[in-house]
């Protein structure tokens, strides 16, 4: 069964194609990442998905039919563009989102009284949201999206602007959500940010899909040519090796992409000779890296 | 329609709740108050200031009776003339004259005196030498012209005093000088008899309640635009479109808003409504003479037509706009026909069945204030009723769809103005 299903999708305004015949599925209860710089056609698809723009030709099925308004209800909405009424109070604010997504007046105070407390903010419920922090005002929007209890949870750029303490809070939360089976979609440009949480992918580029598939396979697929060795003493090996592809100096260890067709355990060889190595290991490319290498190709 | 309603309550009661409304609500009538009420009450306080002025005339029998007239007339005029009571209200205060009379009319004099005035010595003085009289036309010199001239005072008095003077020397009575300049009141009246209201009356009362329809129309179509602006540059717009469409989103600011123009308007013909039983604003009293039942139900469909046409208008040029200066641009533009007919209004007061008013009543972006004075100053085919009221309907089915599909596209834009082509494809988009 899946969530959402987009069939050839297509969206330009003037000559412009913001979304070019997107076709995608998300599995019910999978964390699909949906990826691609900025500009890429991301807000783009999800306008679309949950009927904010029609688009041009194509066919999009939310939860297994045509889509219609009705089925909002069950959609949690965190848009990029945050934005909540000023002078509200809080729980006011939330009384009124939740009303809109079709709950019962004193149903959304209770829920929302829960999410406060959850989120560490019930002391704030009284205030008006200008009152409030950036991180705080998040936490509200946060809370605006899941308060209705989705089953499809779309987050645009969720870990924007957020303290590393408030987005590990918001990560516990959503692999809660995954673990309840809900379905959740991640747009964003910082891969790193998502690539621990997503099952499966989407990288877009420019309104075309570049990419995309089951994150594990995908990743298989680059093999494990990343090495990253963590060693004392003389780094002159970097330079000028046949083995060394590209690298990173990170400081304290160093990040190498094997050259094509070289041995990893020539290169530890090697580097052993001359200094001492901590840590030496093995891995698959990083979302970013595979990433910037697609984009790069397709842009080229 | 639920959303509708919830979207509609919910910018009710913030509006109605804002300290901004209940300054609103209560500072407008207190304004009133304040400019019909409070000067009358410092008129009867002022009554104190005397004025010293010299009267010179060839001969004292003139300057006399000059005198007289002056000192006299001010009381004369309260007594003579009760009815006119919006002399009154202009708020002028009465004026104690202390004359002196002089038969001094070589130049010299004239200097000195003007010297005086100069000094602030003397207030003023009239110059009327026989000279002067024959040629119909008196000096009178003075630093402060409108606490003599406003009151109308001088004038009549003087007038008065020639005319008995001249009729006196042509042998003429006292008792058949009298008789002969007794004033005659003309009462205008309204052919429905004399139940009906003074039609001077009826045309002030009129021209306040049309410029109440104005000023709510105007004000909350420009609070509904605000309003959108304010959603915009808060970016609240995604959030509440991932649940409620853009066409609930218009609707139920519009009809929320429009609930609390309503409210306003409510409290404030109550407010008038104690005001007038109490007889204590003369206004008041006023509008009491021309609010029939009839009268109020067309105020209320053409406030809510107006207001529906308009705030859709306004929706739109929000959605449009990215910053109140480019707002206030275009709000002049839409309200335009408004400001218009409010031009023209006492034009159409005075000719209700020309062409100009004919056309303004039927044409519906002028329609509700047009056609509104021309029902209150006259009886109206019922047909042209029809055909505005069909029309403004017709026109507001319109524009809401046009406005609808501007606005869906519009809050979602940010950067710079839209031109017109683009607001042309916006309108085309799926």
């Amino acid at each position: 069964m899946h969530t959402i299903d987009l069939n050839k999708v297509r969206k330009s305004y003037d000559h412009f194609v913001a979304v070019n015949d997107l076709t995608f599925s998300i599995e019910q209860g999978g964390v699909f990442g949906l990826l691609g710089p900025n500009g890429a056609g991301k807000t783009s698809t999800i306008r679309m998905m949950i009927g904010i723009t029609a688009p041009d030709s194509g066919q999009i099925n939310l939860f297994g039919k045509p889509f219609e308004r009705k089925s909002l209800n069950k959609v949690g909405y965190l848009p990029e563009e945050r934005g909540l009424y000023k002078k509200m109070k809080i729980i006011e604010q939330l009384i009124f989102l939740g009303e809109l997504h079709g709950m019962q007046a004193s149903a959304a105070k209770q829920k929302a009284t829960e999410w406060c407390k959850r989120l560490e903010i019930d002391a704030w419920m009284q205030k008006k949201v200008e009152e409030l922090s950036k991180g705080m005002q998040q936490k509200i929007q946060f809370i605006a999206a899941l308060l209705h209890d989705p089953d499809f949870i779309i987050m645009d750029e969720p870990f924007f602007g957020l303290d590393p303490v408030n987005a590990t809070l918001l990560k516990d939360v959503m692999l809660d959500l995954k673990k309840q089976g809900k379905t959740i979609l991640f747009s964003t440009h910082r891969m790193d940010q998502v690539e621990k949480l997503c099952d499966s992918i989407c990288l877009i580029n420019k309104g075309n899909a570049v990419l995309q598939g089951d994150l594990k396979s995908i990743k298989s697929g680059y093999g494990k040519s990343n090495v990253q060795i963590e060693y004392e003493g003389n780094g002159d090996f970097l330079e000028k090796n046949p083995l060394v592809g590209a690298y990173n100096n990170y400081g304290n260890y160093v990040e190498i992409k094997l050259a094509p067709g070289a041995d990893a355990q020539q290169l530890l060889h090697m580097v052993a000779e001359k200094s001492r190595v901590n840590r030496f290991e093995l891995m698959e490319p990083s979302l970013e890296e595979i990433f910037i290498n697609t984009v790069g190709k397709s842009n080229a | 329609m639920r959303n509708i309603l919830i979207i509609a309550k919910r910018e009710y009661l913030e509006r109605v709740r804002s300290r901004s409304f209940v300054i609103m609500t209560f500072f407008i009538p207190l304004l009133m108050f304040g400019v019909t009420v409070v000067p009358t009450l410092l008129a009867n306080r002022g009554s104190n200031e005397t004025k010293h002025m010299v009267v010179v005339a060839a001969d004292r029998d003139t300057a006399e009776m000059i005198r007289s007239h002056i000192e006299h007339k001010q009381d004369d005029k309260d007594k003579e003339k009760p009815a006119n009571k919006l002399d009154q209200k202009r708020g002028l205060p009465p004026i104690n004259f202390a004359v002196e009379v002089s038969t001094n009319t070589v130049d010299s004099e004239r200097v000195a005196l003007t010297a005086k005035v100069k000094d602030k010595k003397l207030d003023a003085f009239l110059w009327a030498t026989p000279d002067a009289i024959k040629s119909r036309k008196l000096d009178f010199v003075t630093n402060d012209t409108s606490s003599f001239i406003d009151n109308g005072v001088l004038g009549v008095a003087v007038n008065d005093a020639l005319r008995r003077s001249a009729l006196k020397s042509k042998g003429l009575s006292d008792s058949d000088i009298e008789t002969s300049l007794q004033s005659v009141e003309v009462a205008a009246q309204s052919p429905l008899g004399k139940g009906a209201p003074d039609p001077r009356v009826m045309f002030i009362g009129t021209l306040g309640i049309v410029m109440v329809m104005y000023m709510t129309v105007l004000l909350y179509g420009i609070n509904v635009m605000r309003s959108i602006l304010e959603e915009k540059t808060s970016r609240i717009m995604e959030v509440m479109l991932s649940t409620a469409s853009a066409k609930d989103m218009m609707a139920g600011k519009i009809l929320g808003v429009g609930a609390v123009g309503l409210t306003q308007v409510g409290i404030w013909a109550v407010t008038a409504g104690i005001f007038s039983a109490g007889a204590l604003v003369g206004a008041a009293g006023l509008i009491k003479g021309v609010l029939s039942v009839k009268l109020l139900i067309y105020f209320g469909v053409y406030f809510l037509l107006g207001y529906v046409l308009y705030s859709t208008l306004c929706a739109a040029v929000g959605s449009m706009v990215n910053s109140e200066q480019e707002a206030q641009q275009m709000q002049f533009l839409v309200m335009m026909p408004m400001i218009l007919s409010v031009i023209f209004i006492v034009n159409i007061f005075q000719h209700p069945s020309s062409p100009v008013a004919i056309f303004g009543s039927l044409f519906p972006f002028t329609a509700p204030l047009v056609m509104f004075s021309r029902i209150a100053m006259q009886a109206v085919p019922w047909w042209q009723i029809a055909v505005s009221i069909g029309l403004m309907i017709a026109t507001i089915y319109g524009m809401v769809w046009l406005c609808g599909r501007i606005y869906r596209v519009g809050i979602l834009m940010y950067g710079k103005k839209p031109n017109l082509p683009e607001i042309m494809k916006w309108i085309k988009y799926a």
